[in-house]
């Protein structure tokens, strides 16, 4: 399940061989032999680009652009932009946002991690777990968030009873800044560390068995060999865990939006008290969709993607770093 | 040494065992909570059994919204849209994996490129376009748009790298078939199970899918599951033993399915990860 | 169970003409503009009409049939996107009073309802409500559903406890300035501790500004929000967390609070007792009403428009002053607490009958004078986008301890910028 590059699929004995009738010959006649197989990726592509690719440039144009959805389309230039960089409620969503991501993932990984490994030693019962901690990550969000809100309710929630319950002081979950990011990560942890555990089980069960008792005959110990051999030969997976629980934990907005609301009069959809659980989309949304403004939620959609890119290069950077 | 293994062993399943109630709790509490009234809900300690409220708040869901419609538009919309993801990166998938056609590489690249693409920005042009295929207000433009995520053929590729052997399709081209037939007799068989954790994966996400269908479903006649299940929460006068009814309906179908297939789907999908 | 390619060939089968299906469902019509269409949808939120009255204008009128959706979740956006969308557009929509000013911008998106006769019917209407729903230059976009004239709801049972009067009319003049309000907040929170006079700043803050005759922006289109009225408003939302008494929910738990005694007290419109009723229906009969600190405003109160593509617009039209006539506007009241706009309403009997939930009180006796009283303010597109910082930093303020300062110069820049940014002059 590793994210392969583009370089040629491990060697194996007879994949290089070609067709015998186009063995040689260039330039269109080549191009025409594999005609079936241009065509069998044509519908992926052509569909990303109708409905993905052109979609994502009219973002760009509308960046530039005033539009409050109904009426005409004026162009502003880069003003857009210019009102973004001076925006600290965009600032405020960014924050938000990267924090929540951190707060969620690295611990979500982490824990998968150790879940996966215990699976993967376990002969009992595989089956059942597996199935049980994946089971979250097929669940409703939205029924997840109403529950996680109602839950984690400041003063009547079934968590601050509990607290009571063996003597602690209640938190509010809700009102605090900092426990909203942490109700966010908590949800966000809770529906994917199952599935991401599967992935890594997977990937522990392709690691061939005689690695670890040859180093265990060198005389390494468990967690040597876990950090020498386990985690290098999990990178690819690593990777690819991590790049998307980048993608889709920076763009979170499911929960926010679902927990704090968007019925109140006075500002909807604004993340809660303090708008702590602003994330970014979702102050997307609040501004194309509530205040009418499509070119400004355009642009912040743009100003987000390039934080994605940024943070998946540098993602890449820090766990691919050796090559296979 | 023995007693050390047990005992490690024991720790172990305890330690799992934990995990898998945390992961579970809250479908407990889902029904416990949509078992009672919303005043059972806000009592302090709360409680913690099961009432005898369901019925009375099932029938509050149904009221509010058309439940049991809104699952069928998602059954219908995650059925197809499997379907066809299946279809189409499979085809393309196998193609990417098994024959060196020229500009493949390159196009392989432009499909990471692709997939690091947050599609999710486009709403606001997707709408748009949908607006001008006159698609609004119908499940179509909920169908068409999910089959735009490479990671379909990312997993694809990958598990047809290691599940399809290069000799059977070899094979079958000195037997004569074409493309389609060394797909469909050589290919097909071999990746079920990477297709059924694709279809799986695929089915949820669908199914799941929140921001799209908000936007795009004006018509109230035909919404989807979680679009209908978020018209339930009010901020003013949330009853959430109904809203909670609405959730448990809307999950226990999936899971009780999911739970169905998912001991062959999953145990076959780790099985041909690890040939990969 | 593997799945087998009989399976796969089934189950694509199934798909796809499932597909096929779809595809044909979704080529209904959406009430086609080529003839009068005899089937007309109206759009509205839960609480938005009485569903009692909205079931029998659906058999009222046997020429149309009208069909009612309940729209939950953000009613406002639903309506833009389909608008934008130009399919299912309603054939006539609810709109919220906290929208109305959004919209009448876009008056050439609705039919103006004095072309259909409503013109006839203004003087049965307030006439600031009706100036509310209409643009500059007199269109009627919008048909009063309600107004929100504002009153206090208070615990008489706890106020008892605690040693305060009980009667409605000796609280609204213990009350009646701001002072007064908050004074009796204190002597209620020494008396019962788990009791706090209110929910959050932001009511009071809303109250304050209600109560002004001039927001955020004024009549030229000038950003007037960091002056003394703001201030004034500004400094009275923060003087009960300085008391000690503001309770500071800002999430769902008022629901749970309101309902087992945190709240004493709780300021709002009229419509606002559905949502007390609501969230605590145990607590019936405990609470009153009591005319409100500072004199009454007016906050929410709703319209019902008829979208230019509307099918039949002078059947909806037909539809809309039969829901709206002075008798099922008293109707409304009673079943959904919507206070009539008509002021024929006040003087019948579902109006001046006692309210159970109030203990037997007869609301009007509150409502009814102060919606004489509520002053009248100018109200610009842009308000609404311009006042939310406002609101955002007062909860700041309650939840993250912001200084107050420093929350009030930034509400302000940002506002600032706000307004810049939907062409106000600031």
């Amino acid at each position: 399940m590793a994210a392969q590059s583009t370089a040629a699929p491990r060697s194996r004995p007879g994949s290089a061989r070609r067709p015998a009738a186009s063995h040689r010959t260039r330039g269109p006649r080549r191009v025409w032999s594999f005609l079936p197989q241009y065509l069998a990726i044509s519908p992926f592509f052509l569909v990303f680009l109708g409905f993905a690719l052109v979609p994502v440039l009219f973002t760009l144009y509308l960046s530039f652009q005033r539009w409050d959805g109904i009426g005409d389309m004026h162009y502003v230039g880069l003003e857009q932009y210019r009102f973004l960089i001076s925006d600290r409620t965009f600032w405020l969503a960014l924050s938000n946002t990267l924090i929540i991501w951190v707060l969620a993932t690295i611990p979500m990984l982490f824990i998968a991690l150790v879940i996966a490994a215990m699976l993967n030693s376990t002969r009992r019962l595989t089956a059942f777990y597996r199935i049980a901690y994946f089971v979250p990550s097929v669940t409703s969000l939205v029924a997840i968030a109403i529950f996680f809100f109602a839950v984690f309710s400041s003063q009547f929630g079934l968590v601050n009873a509990a607290l009571h319950a063996i003597g602690l002081p209640a938190v509010p979950w809700m009102s605090n800044p900092w426990t909203i990011k942490v109700v966010i990560a908590l949800l966000m942890t809770w529906q994917w560390v199952g599935y991401n555990a599967i992935i890594y089980l997977a990937g522990l069960q392709a690691i061939p068995t005689e690695l670890y008792e040859a180093a265990r005959v060198d005389g390494a110990g468990p967690v040597q060999s876990f950090f020498r051999i386990t985690i290098p030969l999990l990178r690819p997976i690593i990777l690819f865990t991590v790049v998307v629980s980048t993608v889709t934990g920076l763009q979170s907005f499911t929960e926010p939006q679902v927990m704090f609301g968007s019925n109140a009069s006075t500002n909807p959809n604004s993340g809660g008290p303090g708008q702590a659980g602003l994330t970014v989309m979702l102050y997307f949304y609040h501004q194309a969709f509530d205040n009418n403004d499509f070119g400004y939620g355009a642009a912040i959609s743009w100003a987000l993607f390039l934080v994605i890119m940024l943070i998946v290069a540098v993602n890449w950077r820090i766990v691919a770093r050796t090559d296979r | 040494m023995r007693r050390r293994l047990r005992s490690r062993g024991l720790a172990l399943h305890a330690l799992l065992a934990l995990g898998v109630v945390l992961c579970m709790f809250p479908f407990y509490w889902t029904i416990v909570m949509a078992t009672n009234t919303t005043e059972d809900i806000y009592r302090y300690p709360p409680k913690l059994t099961f009432g005898s409220q369901l019925l009375v708040n099932v029938h509050k869901v149904l009221q509010n919204i058309d439940l049991f419609r809104a699952m069928l538009n998602s059954l219908l919309v995650a059925c197809t849209a499997t379907f066809l993801v299946l279809l189409v990166d499979s085809l393309a998938a196998f193609s990417f994996a098994k024959y060196r056609f020229p500009g493949r590489n390159l196009l392989f690249g432009l499909l990471i490129g692709m997939y690091l693409l947050p599609t999710q920005m486009a709403l606001i042009p997707q709408f748009v376009l949908m607006v001008k295929l006159g698609w609004v207000g119908s499940l179509k433009p909920l169908v068409l748009p999910s089959l735009a995520n490479a990671f379909g053929i990312f997993w694809m590729r990958q598990y047809i790298v290691g599940a399809v052997p290069d000799e059977l399709i070899e094979a079958a081209r000195l037997d004569g078939c074409g493309f389609l037939r060394q797909y469909w007799h050589v290919g097909l068989p071999a990746i079920r199970p990477g297709l059924a954790f694709l279809g799986i994966y695929t089915y949820v996400s669908v199914w799941n899918d929140y921001v799209w269908p908000l936007v795009v479903l004006v018509n109230p006649d035909r919404l989807t599951l979680q679009v209908a299940l978020s018209q339930l929460n009010t901020t003013h006068n949330t009853d959430y033993s109904m809203v909670m009814a609405g959730a448990m309906i809307a999950v226990l179908p999936l899971v009780l399915v999911f739970l169905l297939f998912a001991r062959n789907f999953i145990a076959d999908a780790t099985k041909g990860a690890v040939r990969g | 169970m593997e799945l087998s390619r009989r399976r796969f060939i089934q189950a694509s089968a199934l798909a796809v003409t499932g597909a096929a299906a779809a595809a044909a469902c979704g080529k209904s019509s959406s009430g086609t503009s080529a003839a009068k269409s005899s089937t007309l949808t109206l759009w509205y939120w839960g609480g938005g009409l009485s569903d009692k009255v909205v079931a029998d204008t659906v058999k009222h009128f046997t020429a149309v049939t009208l069909k009612p959706s309940v729209i939950g979740g953000d009613f406002k956006q639903k309506l833009l996107t389909t608008m934008t969308g130009g399919k299912f557009v309603p054939d006539i929509t609810g709109i919220k009073g906290e929208d109305i000013a959004g919209f009448l911008p876009r008056a050439d998106r609705f039919i103006d309802l004095n072309t259909l006769g409503a013109d006839k019917l203004a003087a049965s209407y307030l006439p600031w409500k009706w100036k509310q729903g209409s643009t500059t230059d007199g269109k009627l976009i919008g048909f009063p559903i309600d107004i929100g004239p504002t009153a206090m709801f208070y615990r008489e049972d706890l106020f008892a406890q605690a040693g305060l009067p009980t009667d409605p009319a000796a609280v609204g003049s213990a009350v009646s300035t701001w002072d007064d309000y908050f004074a009796l907040g204190g002597r209620l929170k020494q008396a019962l501790p788990k009791t706090f006079l209110l929910n959050n700043s932001g009511s009071v803050f809303s109250m304050v500004v209600g109560q002004g005759t001039t927001r955020f922006i004024d009549q030229s289109n000038h950003f007037v929000g960091d002056q003394d009225h703001i201030r004034r408003a500004w400094d009275l939302a923060l003087r009960p967390q300085q008391l000690g008494i503001n309770a500071k929910i800002n999430d769902n738990s008022w629901n749970a609070a309101v309902g087992n005694g945190t709240l004493g007290t709780e300021i709002g419109a009229a419509w606002h007792a559905l949502d007390i009723s609501s969230a605590a229906p145990k607590t019936k009969g405990k609470w009153r009403v009591a005319a409100g600190p500072g004199g009454p405003a007016n906050i929410g109160g709703s319209f019902l428009a008829i979208p230019k593509t509307s099918g039949n617009p002078q059947a909806a039209f037909e539809i809309i002053s039969w829901l709206l006539s002075p008798e099922n506007q008293a109707r409304g009241f009673t079943d959904a607490a919507l206070f009539p706009s008509s002021p024929a309403s006040y003087k019948l009997p579902a109006l001046t009958a006692p309210d159970p939930f109030f203990g037997g009180q007869a609301t009007i006796d509150i409502f009814g004078p102060a919606a004489q009283k509520i002053p009248v303010a100018y109200e610009a597109p842009a308000d609404a986008a311009v006042a939310a910082p406002y609101y955002s930093e007062l909860t700041s303020i309650e939840a993250k301890g912001k200084d107050p300062a420093a929350a009030w110069s930034d509400a302000v820049s940002q506002a600032k910028s706000i307004a810049q940014k939907q062409g106000v002059s600031v």
